[in-house]
């Protein structure tokens, strides 16, 4: 014989002082919560766990006695919890709290419900706060009595505070996370798939938490937009009253460093003429983004993470301290723990800051989100150049070919890709961008990326072809054009001939294997059929 | 395995215990689905859970489904065990209801079986204990099977607690005759009150006496000694020559003593006035039995949903013919036949 073996269902419960109340055979004809939530004929309780004070034994045996009539299903545990003073939240609270603590949860065989119709006010809040928390894994039941029959049992509602169980809620919220990711990342559509995740992450982090953030990455990767993004966020979440502060630790140098950021008194220094809040004071209840945390000097670090650590410090001149209470968010595009090995930045602070740190992609490390970023600028530039600004197709396939190709290395990431399409939009004809405009836009990046080696090298290339003429040029192995390109370039620099033979055969002069360096660099320009008078650009 | 549609007639829970007794007697599987599927909180309650469960006991079936709120229930009977059984129901649900479920079987189980049943004694939608004892076991008694109900403590709802004990000795089902009821031999009125002022019993008296023309001697308050909670039924009794009725109304909260009153008269004379030997309650059971007896024939009034429907799952389960004659507008003939 195959007995079905269904979950059970425990209640845990507080015996109602008042509304389980009564002794007498009319007891039935009142709706008792507890009797109620027992008589429920959509809902078996197999165990009830009725806690009582010290001084409610007879009538918790009363509710056992009337349990067992009407629900013989039940099995009722009578515990005394010896709270002396129930509208105490403190003392109740504890009192639970011990309680749950002891109680052998089985979840995987039980289901268990809190009972919060009876019990004071903050036996209430206290059994919600359990459950909130998760001490006690369960839901909340609620019974309310039938108007129309005040004897009858009534009816229960089951409560869960897992809101994401309640489909309209769980919808609202994906839209209101979604609004949030999509307002983080500017309203661009973003596709790569490990950016996306960061910026998740960042919602969440940037909604429910006040400790430091830390954003590293490259030049131009956004750290300072992300920045301000989170405080907005914040802020329209109302998890954040105060301003946004920003600085960049690079442009602090010297004695103003300090002042800066912690502020003075008057005739603190020379030039000290009045008192200056600094920094930290102006952020107080918001958010203070500091980019290039890296450049902060040892003074200034250290009395960051004092402020961080007590939200307390001392301005400069200041003989006590002030209160600033702000959250951080540090931007570095270097690597901080490198820098504490070399001794430059404290391991303290960093410990600090640390505790959410955001790596930021360089744009070269998410090709398939520069369509996405390309839309986002075309449109940020009509707002600067004051027209409509389009791209035709062949034009943005043109640029986006190379911009996602690795020709393309967006050294200063989107600093760079804002100034490409700025350009091109200031040079469109009528706001339209053309292949052409593109074109003359991708020779610009491609020379400004070029390695300054490599700059050179050109340069001392084209010195060949100048120097030769094209034809002849062409002609030479590749080996010769560039011992050529290299003699030529020195000779250019030098005043004359056998200043350009002393630089060219240094070693050879050092070692006083030669000393005629001028007769050699003749012979060897003689080779290709060039005089002095042809390489120096003197036209001496 | 017969499959039955839970929502069959009025969708309730008639349709799952006639199917869990009809189950029990034949050894035949069923499967049934869209439970209770016409009410407002539909599937399984604990009331009917317990009728399940006394089921299994005493047909040592294999169950699957069998769980608040469940639409569904597949119940394999293996083997009908007469004996000792304890059915408790919680919520102060009809004991009664439990006991129809499982006694057509313990009627016809190899060795006698006692059962002790606990809850609502007294319940509205349900037939009370009263009628049990005054007009569907002595019926039973006539087709063989002996039965003997004894009331230990009536309950009403909410407070429950209410207990009677049942002998069964089975014996094989006998056809029955039941077209007369013959002379009026007895009529009693009964105000039955717990905890309840006594003019309510006086109002109900009153009233239904009057449009029932009763003599004054017919009529009584019976007060419950140490009630377990508070309980109002008016219980009329008619006894015939060939066969007794019971009608029953319950006072509940909102509804007046005179209204509970009216019903009961209304019901008891349309019965007498159609000068049939059963009525609607007895109707739905003595279908059931009689079809077990494969045969016998009796006088009714028109049958009501809940005979359609008993009939409609009498069918799934027993190969036998039932005819419906009108007699007259009032009178419906009823005959089985093997």
């Amino acid at each position: 014989m195959a007995k079905s073996r269904a979950r059970k269902t425990v209640v845990l419960g507080m015996l109602g002082t008042t509304l389980d109340n009564g002794q007498g055979p009319h007891r039935w004809a009142r709706w008792r919560p507890t009797v109620a939530l027992c008589q429920q004929e959509d809902l078996l309780v197999h165990r009830l766990e009725l806690l009582h004070p010290p001084n409610a034994t007879s009538l918790a045996a009363t509710l056992v006695g009337d349990i067992r009539q009407v629900s013989p299903e039940t099995e009722v545990r009578g515990r005394v919890l010896d709270i002396r003073n129930p509208w105490d939240l403190e003392e109740t609270y504890g009192a639970l709290l011990d309680y749950v603590r002891g109680y052998a949860f089985n979840p995987e065989a039980e289901d268990y419900l809190v009972h919060i119709t009876t019990g004071t006010h903050i036996a209430q809040i206290c059994m919600f706060l359990l459950v909130e928390s998760r001490l006690i894994p369960g839901k909340l039941v609620q019974v309310s009595p039938d108007p129309r029959d005040r004897a009858g049992a009534g009816t229960h509602t089951l409560i869960d505070l897992d809101l994401s169980q309640y489909d309209t809620l769980a919808a609202r919220f994906r839209q209101e996370q979604r609004e949030g990711l999509a307002f983080l990342k500017s309203g661009i559509d973003t596709r790569n798939a490990a950016f996306n995740r960061l910026i998740e992450r960042i919602e969440q982090v940037a909604v429910q938490s006040r400790a430091p953030l830390l954003i590293t990455g490259p030049t131009g990767a956004g750290k300072s937009q992300l920045a301000r993004r989170i405080y907005a966020l914040k802020k329209s979440r109302r998890g954040v009253a105060g301003p946004f502060v920003d600085l960049n630790c690079a442009t602090l140098r010297g004695d103003g460093a300090m002042s800066a950021l912690f502020g003075h008194v008057k005739g603190a220094f020379t030039g000290a003429l009045s008192d200056r809040p600094g920094l930290l004071r102006q952020a107080n209840g918001g958010v203070l983004f500091l980019d290039e945390i890296g450049e902060l000097g040892a003074d200034e670090q250290a009395m960051l993470l004092r402020a961080l650590e007590d939200k307390r410090f001392l301005p400069v001149g200041a003989d006590r301290e002030v209160e600033s209470d702000f959250q951080l968010i540090a931007g570095t595009n270097r690597d901080l723990q490198v820098e504490v090995e070399r001794g430059r930045f404290r391991e303290d602070l960093l410990a600090r800051i640390n505790l959410w740190t955001f790596r930021l992609p360089a744009l070269r490390e998410r090709p398939e989100d520069i369509p996405p970023n390309l839309l986002f600028e075309l449109d940020q530039s009509s707002e600067a150049v004051g027209t409509r600004v389009t791209m035709n197709k062949e034009a943005q396939e043109r640029f986006l070919d190379f911009a996602t190709s690795t020709e393309a290395r967006w050294a200063g990431n989107f600093r760079d890709l804002n100034a490409a399409v700025l350009r091109m939009a200031t040079l469109a004809v009528g706001g339209r961008i053309t292949r052409d405009v593109v074109d003359e836009e991708l020779e610009r990046l491609r020379e400004q990326w070029r390695p300054s080696g490599a700059k050179a090298a050109v340069v001392a290339g084209d010195l060949v072809a100048e120097v030769l003429g094209e034809n002849l040029a062409s002609e030479l192995d590749r080996f010769d054009r560039v011992q050529l390109a290299d003699v030529l370039s020195v000779c250019r620099a030098s005043r004359s001939l056998s200043d350009a033979g002393r630089v060219l055969f240094a070693q050879s002069r050092a070692q006083k294997k030669s000393v005629n360096d001028a007769d050699r660099l003749k012979k060897y320009l003689a080779r290709f059929g060039l005089t002095w008078a042809d390489v120096s650009g003197r036209g001496a | 395995m017969v499959r039955i549609d839970g929502s069959l007639g009025e969708g309730g829970g008639q349709v799952l215990r006639t199917s869990l007794a009809l189950s029990l007697v034949t050894g035949k599987p069923f499967t049934i689905q869209n439970i209770r599927a016409g009410r407002k909180k539909p599937g399984l309650l604990r009331q009917h859970l317990t009728s399940v469960k006394a089921a299994e006991a005493v047909g040592a079936a294999e169950v699957s489904g069998a769980e608040l709120g469940s639409r569904e229930l597949t119940f394999r009977p293996s083997a009908l065990a007469a004996g000792n059984y304890h059915f408790a129901v919680g919520t102060a649900g009809s004991a009664t209801l439990v006991l129809q479920t499982v006694l057509p079987a313990l009627l016809l189980a190899e060795g006698p079986s006692t059962l002790m049943l606990e809850g609502g004694t007294h319940n509205p939608m349900a037939p009370p204990f009263d009628f049990l004892q005054r007009a569907y076991l002595p019926l039973v008694r006539r087709m063989g099977p002996s039965v003997e109900a004894t009331l230990e403590r009536a309950g009403f709802f909410p407070a429950g607690g209410g207990r009677f004990r049942v002998d069964v000795r089975p014996a094989p089902l006998k056809p029955l005759h039941l077209l007369e009821r013959g002379r009026v031999v007895r009529r009693d009125l009964k105000a039955v009150i717990a905890m309840i002022p006594f003019d309510v019993a006086q109002r109900e008296l009153g009233t239904a006496g009057a449009a029932l023309k009763w003599r004054p001697d017919e009529l009584r308050t019976e007060e419950l000694k140490r009630p377990l909670g508070p309980g109002n039924v008016l219980v009329a009794e008619v006894e015939s020559e060939h066969v007794t009725e019971v009608f029953t109304g319950f006072g509940e909260r909102g509804k007046r003593a005179e209204a509970v009153a009216g019903q009961v008269a209304e019901e008891v004379k349309r019965y007498l006035d159609a000068d049939v030997p059963v009525g609607e309650h007895l109707c739905d059971q003595l279908l059931l039995l009689m079809a077990l007896a494969k045969g016998g024939v009796f006088r009714t009034l028109p049958l009501d949903g809940h005979a359609e429907t008993q009939l409609q799952t009498i069918a799934q389960f027993l190969d036998v013919k039932v005819e419906v004659r009108e007699v007259s507008r009032e009178v419906r003939e009823v005959e089985v036949r093997a």
